[in-house]
């Protein structure tokens, strides 16, 4: 008959368990899916790297400029034009069905199967006078932004990886 | 007797009448050259899809057989190109080769006018007045049979659809906001992997970009006709 300290033991481990599988799932699925950025603009973050992910598609969606990662009323007007064309409700929030809607249009620049350096994938607009582009890098430890010259604006530096989950505006750093 | 003989005078309102119809003929014939030359060339429509390639280095490329008809031009990127614009960062050799293939028609037209702003009407903004031109892209990756890693979300549904002509299959992911918004179609076979990729756009008159059955087509026929 199991004592009732083996029945706290096992319990406690399932528990632990059950949380490390919790949190390995959670850390894969940010890592990979690129859904789970916190809310951008008047209902969450309204500077830091994930503004400028925000703000990088918008340049190529709706012709934003600058990319600077500070929210303002042109990222939310530029946010709300791209909600309504993609159906979503249109509140000027960088939410979570705008994160995903975004992370659809990435395309990879590589084969799939080949881990490409620097910049890997490309959002891209067909436009009259040619085309509007934001690329990204999918590394190992984080997204990144890298914001073209012409649209990036100090403290963004373009045609650097710049981290998309961090606070503050900062180049991407994997060892870290 | 002396004869008087009237020189033949020319009345003043002969004169003013005939400067008239030589001022109203000019201009209808200048209206008519002005109306004639802006009026839009002769939609042709390609045979094979694949003449919008011609000359390029997509030339070779596995590619789309058909487009639709308000499909008239194709812009090709190399991957040569590619890499100059990301600093040439990784090989060339893995690098996609995208054919852009903008839609024609009103509701696919870019409408930006200016960066956005206040100077855009919210109403116009909320009802999908401001949007871009509608494309659709093709990307092949030639030697790779690898796809893309799946999306997901509460909003994306991903399927995998049959095509009839080619018989293969296709991986279909939609960001599905009430029947607008992403498609992508990727699939691979023994020649390397390939992506479609459109919006179907809401705008204030219906709807922009292809549609689902188009995406479909398009895809079947990139294995059309191959030997």
């Amino acid at each position: 008959m199991p004592t009732t300290r083996t029945w706290l033991q096992a319990g406690g481990g399932t528990v632990v368990a059950a949380l490390i599988i919790a949190a390995v799932a959670q850390a894969m699925n940010s890592s990979a899916m690129w859904v789970s950025n916190d809310p951008v603009g008047e209902c969450g973050q309204t500077s830091g790297g994930a503004v400028v992910a925000a703000q990088n598609v918008l340049s190529a969606g709706t012709g934003l400029k600058p990319v600077d990662g500070l929210w303002d009323a042109e990222s939310e007007v530029a946010t709300k034009a791209f909600q309504a064309y993609n159906g979503l409700p249109v509140n000027g929030c960088v939410d979570t069905g705008t994160w995903v809607t975004m992370r659809a249009l990435m395309v990879s620049l590589c084969d799939p199967e080949f881990e490409c350096r620097g910049p890997d994938h490309r959002v891209r607009y067909a436009a009259p006078d040619g085309a509007r582009e934001a690329y990204f890098a999918d590394n190992d430890c984080d997204w990144g932004s890298y914001v073209l010259p012409g649209v990036a604006r100090s403290p963004v530096p373009s045609n650097k990886v710049m981290a998309l989950s961090r606070d503050a505006v900062t180049e991407i750093e994997c060892e870290g | 007797m002396v004869t008087t003989i009237d020189e033949p005078r020319i009345r003043p309102e002969w004169l003013l009448g005939g400067a008239v119809t030589l001022l109203g003929a000019i201009i209808i014939i200048v209206v008519t050259l002005v109306l004639g030359a802006r009026e839009d060339a002769p939609v042709i429509t390609p045979v094979d899809a694949t003449e919008l390639t011609v000359g390029t280095c997509a030339e070779d490329l596995r590619q789309p057989h058909w487009v639709p008809k308000t499909i008239t031009r194709a812009v090709v990127e190399c991957p040569a190109d590619i890499s100059a614009g990301i600093g040439r960062t990784t090989a060339e050799d893995h690098l996609g080769t995208w054919i852009s293939y903008p839609l024609d028609g009103p509701e696919n037209e870019e409408t930006f006018r200016g960066g956005p702003g206040l100077a855009w009407p919210e109403e116009e903004v909320r009802a999908g007045a401001y949007h871009p031109l509608s494309a659709i892209t093709y990307v092949a990756y030639p030697g790779s049979a690898e796809l893309s890693d799946e999306l997901s979300g509460d909003n994306v549904t991903v399927e995998t659809e049959d095509l009839a002509g080619s018989g293969g299959t296709v991986r279909v992911t939609r960001v599905d906001n009430n029947g607008f918004g992403p498609v992508r179609l990727e699939w691979s076979d023994d020649a390397g992997s390939y992506l479609l990729l459109s919006t179907i756009g809401r705008t204030p008159t219906g709807n922009a970009g292809p549609t689902m059955a188009e995406l479909l087509r398009i895809a079947d026929s990139v294995a059309a006709d191959d030997e």
